[in-house]
This record gives structure tokens, C-alpha cells and sequence, in this order.
């Protein structure tokens, strides 16, 4: 399993929102918490009468690396990434992000994490790829004086020029998942967590993806990848998990 | 400070993309338009058709449902967020408003900017086209009073759309409740007909809610209809429902996406 060579076409934009919204971050980091991401004995039950979906579950990402993790249908990959990303909470445990949890700060937690959920949903049908990147920005909070350059070089990284100016309704799937990829990496992250993200997508986006992956990894960011299987995926990863019965195991 | 200018243009972006949503539906406006021109004429032909008592002439009822019509319009404004909130959680974007840093509570008070705006722009255009075709005198003395009135009512009315997009959180259902409630709030918030008519224990009702107290206000600066309650006791009333209620339901509409966040079910529709 190896990366494709492709030239890290978000090289500026990321590591320029890094400079604006992540570095102040970083200079708080508390120094006995060196983790950008860490799940921390999360258990999770959506029933009361069923076994755990995440039974005491513990995963820890390095900063500049890239996590894979697998399983089956409903083995509990995206209940992981919810609440990594502070979408849901945890019945115990928590995740923490340079050793803060959603709850002790939540704008600087989402202002650091971005999360790709599965699927095609998260965008409005009736704007236009440029307004919905502009939305976005102006939502992720950043820098006013940074939209405008940071939106048209995001365009142009994930090659949406041409569909700059059309409607989310009248594209593909395919095009629909490279804007929601677009959008997810917009902000300039320092973790990415992505719910199988190479659905619909080509070659050409998948080559695009992989790209601005190894963008944030090279600024000492983390990811966090969850698919059924890596078969098709051409990422180099640093560790492979598996989930299993609410439990990580080597994969 | 920089915060706060950020978060200011936020709160206007949401604006904006509420704006070009509703004008790439191009037959919406004009839709609006034909709804209030409609309800205009029938009042108008009404008017004329009875004799009302308590009003001088057709002409000065015909100028009091004008602005029970304008206020109905309000109210569907506000209790619209519910339905906002629904179409967000279906699409999958309230996922995403939750996780950014502006946020979901921020978001949905930014949802409700368009609505409470378009129907005030809608209620001048309807007293507008009362006044060009079917001759509604204002009294425009004290038309730019109504201004600042209008926009206490709609802080005062706005915390009962923030419960209902509350409950649309927690039952994922839009429209539960508003159009029964709007109904009932036109008919005890005298839009078509003066409260007095009433039997006295509902006009205890009309009398606790604000929303009698706005309209009587804006009748009187609008067509100088006459009030039952001095105008100060009517705006202190205004202000302390929007200065008690609007913290109440933000904490409520708060509660319920933790309360969904907790249990797992924000992430349904």
C-alpha cells in the first residue's frame, strides 16, 4: 500500500489557516497531553438492553500520522467518529483534542477538528459550489481578510473551477463528494477525521484527497480514517485498527 | 473584538444564504405578493358588506385587518424556524452548523434573521398595496413610530419560534403544533376582529400574551385605531416578555441539543 506521487495541492491555504487559527491553539497546548486526537475510554450503548456499541474503547493518533480504522457494518467506526468530533456524546470516557475535550471548550475544539461524515449529505442543494465554500468559511469562524483567498485557492486545489458557479442540485455524486471534501479541509485543520470518504469519488479526487492529506500531516496535524476495508485505499497509513464487539485491535 | 466582528459576519452569512435560497425559487415572491393581494380584496369587499360595531366606518375596519394581516404574516415568520430547523437536520447541514465553531445555537437565532426580516419588508408591502389600490389612509405622523414598535414585538415574539425549533430538535418534526397555534393566536391576538368581542375569560388570554399588545400598538401608529391599554404599559409588556423569554429559549433550544447530543438522536431526522 503506497502513496500515489501527487503534488500537495493545498500546500498554501492549509498551512496559512494554520498560521491564523491553529497556532494559537497549538501555544496552549497543555505539554503533558502531546496528542492531537485521543479517545479516551469511551463506552457507548444506544440501547440499554444491548451490548455496547463502544465498550471502554481507547485510541491515541501522533502528531503527522495517519489512522486507519476498520470493520464491519456497524461495528461502531462512525458512533467513534461522532464522538471524536463532538457530534454526540459519550456514555463514559472522553475524547480530547492536545488534551481538551469538546466540553471545556467547544469553539476551539471545532475550530481545530473537521469531520467528513459518511454519505452525501451536509450541503444545501440550492447554492452554488463558490457560496457554499464562503458559507462555510464565514461558519468555520475564520479570519474575515482570509475568505475570499483561502475559498478560490481551495476551489482550485480540489478543482471545482468549473463548477465554481454551479448549483449543488445539478452536480454528481462524485462532484458533490469532492466539495464536501473541499469544505472539510477548507478551514485549515489540524485533525481531519474522514467516515469513508472515497465514496463516488474518481481517481482524480481520490489523487486530490490524498494530496491534501498529506498537506496536514506534513504541518504536524493527525487523521483519523475509518472505511470497511482499505483495499481500495492508496493511503500509506501509520497504524491499521480494526473494530471489533466495541474494541480496537491490530489490524 | 475580532471575535466578535467574525461572529457578526457569520450571523450574516447565514442571512445571505437564507436570501439566495429563497430567491432561486423565482415564483416565491411573486407568490407571496398574489397571498396578500388576495387577502386584501376579500377584507376590503367584507368590510364593505358589514357593519362592524366599534368602528365609524368600513373604511377604519378595512384599516385594522390590514394590519391584523401584516401581523399574521409576522407570526408564520416566527413560527417558521421550526421548519428551518427541520429542513437542516434532513439535509444533514444542522450536522455541521452543530460542529463549527459559530455553532448550532448561534446558528439557529442567525436562521431566524431572513424570516423576521422578509416579514417585515412583506408587511410594508401589504400595507403599501392597502393604501395604492384599495385607498387605506395611515396615519403618517406616526407611520416611523411603528418601526422601533415592530421591532420590540419581534423580539417579544421571537422566543416562541426558539421553542418550537426546541421541540423540532427533540421530535424531528416541523409544523407540529405552529398552525394550530398560529390560529389561535390570530383569534385571541384580535387579527380580524376586535378581542372585545370575545368572551371574557379568552380576552384574559389575549390581554397575557404579547402579541395583542403588538398589534394594538401598531394599529394605533399605523391607522390610529384606538387602545385599550396606554401605550407604555404595552411596550414595558413587549420588552419584558422579549427580555425574559428570548434568554429562557435559548437556554431551552441549548438543553435540547445537549439533551440530543447526550442520547445520540441529534444526528436523526
Amino acid at each position: 500500500m503506497t502513496t500515489p506521487t501527487v503534488q500537495a495541492p493545498l500546500s498554501d491555504a492549509v498551512v496559512s489557516e494554520h498560521s491564523s487559527a491553529g497556532a494559537p491553539a497549538r501555544r496552549q497546548r497543555d505539554a503533558s497531553s502531546s496528542f492531537p486526537l485521543a479517545i479516551r475510554s469511551v463506552t457507548k450503548r444506544w440501547r440499554s438492553d444491548q451490548p455496547p456499541v463502544l465498550d471502554g474503547l481507547d485510541l491515541t493518533i501522533e502528531p503527522g500520522t495517519i489512522t486507519w480504522v476498520g470493520g464491519r457494518n456497524g461495528a461502531g467506526k462512525t458512533t467513534m467518529l461522532r464522538i471524536a468530533a463532538g457530534l454526540i456524546e459519550p456514555e463514559r470516557g472522553r475524547a480530547e483534542v492536545w488534551g481538551v475535550s469538546v466540553r471545556e471548550n467547544r469553539v476551539r475544539y471545532q475550530r481545530l477538528v473537521s469531520f467528513l461524515p459518511a454519505g452525501d449529505r451536509g450541503l444545501y442543494a440550492r447554492l452554488t459550489v463558490r457560496r457554499q465554500l464562503e458559507f462555510w468559511a464565514r461558519i468555520s469562524m475564520m479570519p474575515r481578510a482570509r475568505i475570499r483567498h483561502s475559498v478560490e485557492r481551495t476551489i482550485d486545489a480540489f478543482d471545482l473551477r468549473q463548477l465554481a458557479d454551479r448549483r449543488v442540485d445539478r452536480m454528481s455524486m462524485g462532484q458533490r463528494q469532492r466539495l464536501r471534501i473541499a469544505m472539510t479541509f477548507l478551514p485549515g485543520p489540524e485533525i481531519v477525521l474522514l467516515d469513508e470518504p472515497l465514496t463516488s469519488l474518481d481517481a482524480e479526487g481520490t489523487a486530490l484527497l490524498l494530496g491534501a492529506t498529506k498537506t496536514v500531516l506534513a504541518g504536524g496535524g493527525a487523521m483519523l480514517w475509518c472505511s470497511p476495508s482499505d483495499e481500495h485505499v492508496e493511503a500509506s497509513f501509520d497504524a491499521r485498527w480494526l473494530i471489533d464487539r466495541g474494541r480496537l485491535t491490530p489490524a | 473584538m475580532s471575535d466578535a466582528i467574525t461572529a457578526g459576519c457569520a450571523f450574516l452569512a447565514v442571512m445571505r444564504r437564507d436570501l439566495t435560497i429563497y430567491l432561486s425559487y423565482r415564483t416565491r415572491l411573486v407568490s407571496q405578493v398574489l397571498t396578500s393581494l388576495f387577502s386584501l380584496t376579500l377584507f376590503y369587499y367584507v368590510s364593505r358588506l358589514v357593519h362592524v360595531s366599534g368602528f365609524s366606518s368600513p373604511g377604519s375596519y378595512f384599516g385594522f385587518v390590514v394590519v391584523g394581516i401584516a401581523m399574521v404574516g409576522v407570526l408564520y415568520s416566527c413560527f417558521s424556524i421550526s421548519e428551518l430547523v427541520r429542513q437542516e437536520l434532513i439535509a444533514g447541514t444542522f450536522d455541521r452548523l452543530l460542529l463549527s465553531p459559530f455553532g448550532a445555537i448561534r446558528s439557529v437565532i442567525a436562521m431566524t434573521l431572513f424570516p423576521l426580516l422578509y416579514s417585515f419588508l412583506l408587511a410594508a408591502l401589504t400595507l403599501g398595496l392597502g393604501c395604492v389600490l384599495f385607498g387605506l389612509q395611515l396615519h403618517w405622523s406616526t407611520v416611523p413610530f411603528s418601526v422601533p414598535v415592530m421591532i420590540l414585538a419581534l423580539l417579544a415574539f421571537l422566543p416562541f419560534g426558539v421553542l418550537f425549533a426546541a421541540l423540532t430538535v427533540v421530535i424531528k418534526q416541523g409544523s407540529v403544533g405552529t398552525t394550530w397555534v398560529i390560529a389561535l393566536l390570530s383569534i385571541v391576538g384580535g387579527l380580524y376582529f376586535p378581542v372585545s368581542l370575545l368572551p371574557a375569560w379568552v380576552q384574559t388570554i389575549a390581554r397575557l400574551q404579547p402579541f395583542t399588545a403588538a398589534t394594538s400598538e401598531l394599529r394605533h401608529l399605523l391607522v390610529a385605531s384606538p387602545v385599550s391599554e396606554a401605550p407604555t404599559g404595552s411596550l414595558v409588556k413587549l420588552a419584558a416578555f422579549a427580555g425574559v423569554l428570548l434568554p429562557a429559549s435559548i437556554f431551552v433550544l441549548s438543553s435540547a441539543i445537549r439533551l440530543g447530543q447526550r442520547r445520540g438522536t441529534i444526528i436523526e431526522y
